[in-house]
């Protein structure tokens, strides 16, 4: 098989090039930035578990269309869902290639992950026209309230990301033997993986399973919801 | 192949990968110290099979027999949780990093489910429909700026009752149904929404049935009060009885018609039997 095995030595030996992930002492052994970005992250999931919610709770309660049935395409956010996972997969491997020091691989893996991101958010602005084409607004009903703000915030996270990477490419470029460090690049890739795993639940809820409702006929849809749960766990 | 030698139990820190089956069975399913990573094998698999089950939950919801049927429920919710985990242990690396963050994020998480699960029971089960729950408690709305109001005529809601005035909703016990009908009324059919039945519901928008029993007999001739009542249900807009019942003169026409289309659905024959056996009895 073919290996190119120069990555047995961790990146911390070479200190010019890599600088060390634990810059500081801390009392749990774990960098302070890395803490802070997973205690984001858990709040952040209160932050779209209260939206979602708020999707769940109105979902069947317009009372005039555009309905989801009318106006939602799965097929294309099956494209767009795939495209965000490889993002996915694009970052994790920028993320090992700068543990592995290896800036040229950095950057081609974090312009790999900016494309397909921007593919991921060019996705939604196109779903995002059409709706409003076709006569969904904002202030149009509950649905497309709370289908709009939920989807917006997550695009919206999107496209910070996608700024953070374009920076972290940026420096990269400039900096081929030092910046950003690994846990630069992971720090950045956590918070890219997390708007994915919120967009998988976003997909399934709001597409896979909300995608086809018909408005008022879809009514206490969360009473279906809590009776499904309780008949599932008893 | 990579051995590693130089870290015991640790796979190597390679991009292109290269590790034995070992190795990633071990990546997936085994012990790792804290700190690993994979490479673009690991990663590589994990992101065909993450888009494995893309693919297979799209095709679940392609036959339209199963399209919005609770059946696709569960695999559907039981998918999207394994590629969520997927990601949050390998792609975030959580599997292999200190306890401490797995707690951290979990916590948050079931922060969040409890947080979404209160939403959802408080405002979807413990109430009819967040829109009937405040429907109940709805008030007239009026500009600040009266001169401005004329440009919110369209937008005001029809209300029968000046600021202050509304009558409001039945103390709690007042409302204790006496028959079937009763109980729907007040109750999944919200029809005490807007209409008032003294000593049972406090409507602010149509118009009072007291007496509707009796009253509807002779509202159209060659009509039975029976007959009245099930069409004043069903199709409230094909007989408008006016203003000598109290009906609002700002009542939009459409606005019990678009009301029941959401409420219509979730009643049986029974529940209108009973709801029009209540109404009859209205003496």
């Amino acid at each position: 098989m073919a290996h190119v095995d120069t990555t047995h030595a961790p990146p911390a030996h070479e200190p010019s090039a890599h600088p060390p992930e634990h810059e500081e002492e801390t009392t749990t052994g774990i960098n302070h930035r890395k803490l802070l970005m997973w205690v984001f992250l858990g709040s952040d999931c209160l932050f779209f578990g209260s939206l979602i919610a708020t999707y769940m709770v109105y979902r069947g309660q317009s009372v005039v269309g555009p309905y989801p049935k009318d106006i939602i395409d799965v097929p294309i956010t099956t494209i767009s869902t795939f495209v965000l996972l490889m993002s996915s997969f694009a970052m994790v491997m920028g993320v090992a290639a700068a543990r592995n020091g290896n800036q040229k691989r950095l950057v081609q893996w974090l312009i790999a992950t900016i494309i397909l991101g921007a593919i991921f958010i060019g996705f939604q602005v196109y779903e995002f026209n059409l709706f409003r084409i076709e006569g969904l607004r904002y202030e149009t009903n509950l649905f497309s309230s709370t289908f709009f703000t939920l989807t917006g915030f997550h695009g919206a996270h999107v496209t910070l990301g996608l700024f953070w990477l374009l920076c972290l490419t940026i420096i990269a470029m400039r900096n081929p033997a030092g910046r950003p460090s690994g846990l630069d690049v992971d720090i950045a890739g956590l918070y890219w993986h997390f708007v994915d795993i919120v967009w998988i639940v976003i997909f399934t809820l709001l597409y896979l399973i909300g995608g086809f409702d018909a408005g008022p006929e879809v009514e206490h849809a969360a009473v279906q919801g809590w009776q499904w749960i309780t008949a599932t766990i008893m | 192949m990579s051995t590693n030698p130089g870290h015991e139990g640790a796979l190597p820190h390679d991009e292109h990968g290269g590790h034995e089956d070992a190795g990633m069975k071990r990546f997936f399913f085994g012990h790792v110290p804290e700190g690993v990573h994979g490479g673009l094998k690991q990663y590589g698999w994990l992101a065909i099979f993450l888009g494995i089950i893309t693919l297979v939950e799209f095709l679940i919801i392609v036959p339209e027999g199963l399209q919005g049927s609770s059946v696709v429920i569960a695999p559907l919710v039981i998918l999207s949780v394994i590629k969520f985990f997927c990601v949050v242990a390998f792609f975030m690396h959580l599997k292999f990093e200190h306890p401490l963050l797995w707690q951290i994020f979990v916590a948050g998480l079931i922060l969040g489910l409890v947080v979404a699960l209160s939403l959802v029971v408080l405002f979807g089960v413990l109430r009819p429909t967040p829109r009937a729950f405040s429907e109940n408690r709805q008030e007239p709305f009026v500009h600040h700026a009266a001169e401005e109001e004329h440009h919110f005529e369209a937008l005001v809601i029809p209300t029968p009752c000046p600021v202050g005035a509304c009558p409001q909703p039945a103390a709690p016990g007042a409302a204790v149904a006496s028959s079937p009908g009763q109980a729907l009324f007040v109750g999944a059919a919200a029809c005490s929404s807007c209409h008032t039945i003294s000593g049972v519901a406090q409507g602010v928008l149509g118009p009072p049935l007291d007496g509707i029993g009796s009253a509807s007999a002779n509202r159209i001739p060659g009509y039975s009060a029976e007959e009245y009542i099930l069409e004043s249900i069903l199709e409230p807009d094909a007989y408008a009885a006016g203003t000598a019942d109290g009906l609002s003169q700002d009542y939009d026409g459409n606005l019990m018609l678009s009301t029941m289309a959401g409420v219509l659905p979730s009643l049986s024959d029974e529940d209108i039997e009973a709801l029009v056996e209540y109404l009859l009895s209205l003496q």
